[in-house]
């Protein structure tokens, strides 16, 4: 099967912090969700970092079609077509929730398709017609989440890369996020999901890859991954009775 | 009651201006995170541009306004690049630019005082004398004309940063870096942009100066004081903070200086800044604060 991103032997770090990713690999196929897991410090957002631009590759190399990204910016990375919501949402807390939807439309060509675009998000989420002129960072956690993710659709991305949008969030409403999530990879969008429930995570997952101490330590598919021992043993005993 | 009228009106007027100075200091901190100690050094050179403009080919004031913007927008555009840029990435930045600024400061005052010495100048045009009478109440002329044009660059600041596609750019890096750039927008770009028009802001805010006040090279550490109480009354990097502050500020200033003597109303934007440093350090609409 094609490849569509792949990661290969890559460090990276913070600033001049020591390295967090030490040789971690990754390969992303085209059109399905895959779910990195692992403990704390693994390096799971680290991995997103550096994929998507903010934090600079020390070794190793992420290749998206085959053309290397090593070395570019966030905004040129997002122009080939990789989005990236981070934990903390990238939202922008004193513009309007409309005004969010047109940032994410920012690196868009056509002016005239954006507000149609924008239109066309509203119609799909409710929540945010209604809550059109309100300051983002007034809405709800999850309405916050549902505009992070809904606003990637936007520029119809190729990758959406998602850093935990489960965080802080009630499971009723982290059940919506992971049907927004899955409705974008019904839609072509390939998916990339780092979680710290890994149950959670894998279950609505097609691959699933383990990474620990900045390494990928196996993957495979994901109902394959959530029985291996190893797993249960690692990362699962204490959240699975939790 | 009709002094009550007179210094409220004296000190809106004033406060139109101290906005213009003021919003270009706040646009910078709140994109940049430059804290701009050489911003009134940049007004002054500003309002020797204007003093130029007037004294040698007759240019008014108002019409050298936009040609001291573009000029002083030009020299942030050099300034950033050999001042600031290397330093973008360091931790300390903030802190770094406090240090950087200043020097900048006393670089200007000193190339403004060899090439024009430290007269006093003050451009004078026929309306900076000038004043409207109604009944025993009047406006100056010029003071009018001043707060005038300062809120229709403030409107157009406005109506740019709210409206326009490259405003909101700004905005949003104001409020969120790493979302903007996560979203497709060159914030080095962005920066070096806002820079620019803060830096014209302050040209801007020069031309209107050099007939409000007189000037010389020195009489900027006069004002970083009082630009630095009203960005931080109004919180840090908030536009419209500063404004509000700008018009607050300057009408209790004028009060203080009709019932205790002016020595007092420049004392009140210290006092103001130390009080709201006490009391609300995040200023009017800032975020916590990380100067303070």
């Amino acid at each position: 099967m094609s490849q569509l991103l792949e990661v290969t032997s890559l460090t990276a770090g913070y600033d001049d912090g020591p390295a967090i990713l030490d040789g971690a690999h990754l390969t992303i196929e085209p059109g399905k969700v895959h779910c990195i897991i692992g403990p704390n410090g693994a390096g799971k957002s680290t991995l997103l970092k550096a994929i998507c631009g903010m934090l600079k590759i020390r070794q190793g190399d992420v290749k998206f079609k085959g053309e290397s990204l090593k070395g570019l910016r966030p905004d040129q990375i997002l122009r080939k077509g990789i989005c990236f919501v981070p934990q903390e949402r990238a939202l922008f807390p004193k513009m309007t929730v409309r005004e969010n939807l047109r940032m994410g439309g920012y690196s868009l060509a056509d002016k005239s398709g954006l507000e149609r675009a924008i239109d066309e998000i509203e119609e799909r989420f409710p929540i945010l017609r209604e809550r059109r002129d309100q300051h983002a960072g007034t809405m709800s956690g999850g309405q916050q989440q549902t505009l992070a993710m809904a606003r990637t659709l936007i520029i119809r991305p190729e990758i959406v890369m998602l850093d935990e949008p489960s965080l802080g969030l009630a499971p009723k409403i982290v059940h919506e996020m992971f049907g927004i999530m899955k409705m974008m990879a019904s839609e072509g969008i390939t998916i990339l999901l780092v979680e710290q429930n890994a149950l959670m995570g894998l279950k609505n997952s097609d691959w699933g890859v383990v990474l620990d101490l900045g390494k990928t330590l196996f993957e495979g598919p994901a109902p394959e991954v959530l029985a291996d021992p190893r797993i249960q043993e690692l990362y699962l005993g204490g959240k699975k009775a939790a | 009651m009709e002094q009550i009228v007179q210094t409220l009106i004296l000190g809106i007027a004033l406060g139109g201006v101290f906005a213009l100075m003021g919003s270009g200091l706040s646009l910078v901190f709140g994109v940049m995170r430059i804290v701009n100690l050489a911003h009134p050094s940049l007004i002054i050179a500003g309002a020797y541009v204007t003093y130029w403009g007037f004294k040698l080919w007759g240019i008014d004031p108002l019409v050298m306004l936009p040609i001291a913007a573009i000029i002083l927008a030009a020299i942030g555009v050099i300034l950033y690049k050999l001042v600031f840029e290397k330093e973008a990435k360091s931790a300390k930045y903030s802190e770094m630019t406090v240090l950087l600024t200043f020097a900048t400061a006393m670089i200007v005052e000193g190339a403004l005082g060899g090439m024009f010495t430290n007269t006093q100048r003050v451009t004078s045009p026929d309306y900076a004398t000038d004043a409207i009478f109604f009944g025993n109440v009047f406006i100056p002329t010029g003071q009018l004309y001043a707060g005038l044009a300062s809120l229709v660059i403030i409107g157009a600041l406005a109506l740019f940063l709210k409206h326009s596609r490259f405003g909101n750019a700004i905005r949003a890096t104001t409020q969120n870096r790493d979302a903007a750039e996560l979203l497709g927008v060159n914030v080095n770009f962005v920066g070096i942009m806002s820079f620019a028009i803060g830096i014209g802001l302050a040209g801007a805010a020069g031309s209107l100066v050099s007939f409000v006040f007189s000037f010389f090279p020195a009489k900027h550490w006069e004002w970083i004081a009082v630009l630095m109480s009203l960005v931080v009354l109004g919180g840090m990097g908030s536009i419209l903070g500063t404004v509000l502050a700008s018009f607050m500020l300057s009408i209790v200033a004028a009060f203080v200086g009709a019932y205790f003597g002016s020595t007092w109303s420049s004392m009140t934007f210290f006092l103001a800044l130390f009080l709201i440093l006490l009391v609300r350090p995040q200023g009017l609409f800032g975020e916590k604060p990380e100067l303070a």
